[in-house]
């Protein structure tokens, strides 16, 4: 045991990955919504 | 209702485009530019995306609680009542996000995914009173009613929000002290200021488009139904 972490890229790029995803989910969600009300 | 609604300004879009734009470069500086951190490794790159959610979530929920003052007291002004729910509505978002970050960097650091923390119990309970919010403005109709309750609901939720600051002071908490320029290495401050004005340029330009949004339907929801209705009514009558 040196205190140390090492490795752990898997658990970075999840924390990357999930941030991206749900910021254009997100995004997509409200442009969809937008033009659905403005269509109305 | 203001004529305002119908434009689409470019603001919101042109805030997205940057803070795009800045997430993208901020993150590929904190993911294969900065040095990996002494104890923590390559895992601490999680923190240039944690730590700029974690302040943002926090400032949507204040701008949500300045919008719910100023709908009680501006005499309801709906203008507000808009924001009120977009803020409560990104900052949901960014909680959320805060707490899915958070637990992957928990499960290498820690060793367990979640911990009954105050730091993590406090934040849980900061985005459970917001979802609550958002729900209770679907159970309401009336207008007005709706945008006072949960103005008051936000200003109550809101007190939680010193608190999830403060925790990691107030209490022996696992979780580390705040992160900001000021309490890490210089090396590490590029990536995570840039990060921190992209989540904001992101947040601001969803607040815009989402109270946009929610001004839209109100316009709808307070509009005179129209005469092929009136005229069905009328028949029935």
């Amino acid at each position: 045991m040196s205190g140390t972490i090492t490795g752990g890229w898997g658990f970075v790029w999840a924390a990357y990955g999930l941030t991206a995803f749900f910021l254009t989910a997100y995004a997509v969600s409200l442009f969809v919504r937008l033009r659905n009300e403005r269509s109305r | 209702m203001t004529s305002n609604n119908h434009r689409f300004p470019r603001a919101p879009y042109a805030l997205l485009t940057l803070g795009t734009i800045l997430l993208l470069t901020g993150s590929y500086l904190g993911l294969f530019v900065a040095p990996p951190e002494h104890f923590m490794g390559d895992v601490q790159r999680i923190m240039y995306v944690h730590v700029p959610t974690a302040w943002n979530a926090l400032l949507a929920m204040t701008f949500a609680l300045f919008c719910a003052i100023a709908f009680l007291f501006r005499g309801g002004d709906f203008k507000w009542d808009a924001r009120m729910e977009a803020a409560i509505e990104v900052g949901v978002l960014l909680a959320f996000l805060l707490c899915c970050q958070g637990a992957i960097w928990a499960k290498p650091t820690w060793g367990v995914w979640w911990d009954w923390d105050p730091r993590l119990t406090t934040t849980a309970v900061l985005l459970f009173a917001f979802i609550g919010i958002l729900a209770l403005r679907r159970f309401v109709d009336d207008p007005v009613r709706r945008g006072t309750w949960s103005a008051v609901a936000t200003i109550i939720a809101y007190a939680d929000v010193p608190i999830v600051y403060y925790s990691v002071t107030w209490w022996n908490s696992l979780h580390q002290l705040q992160s900001s320029p000021a309490t890490v290495s210089k090396s590490f401050h590029l990536p995570l200021r840039m990060n921190a004005f992209a989540i904001l340029f992101l947040m601001t330009g969803f607040i815009m488009l989402r109270a946009r949004l929610a001004s839209l339907r109100l316009e709808h929801e307070l509009a005179p139904p129209p005469s092929h209705e009136l005229d069905a009514v009328g028949e029935l009558a």
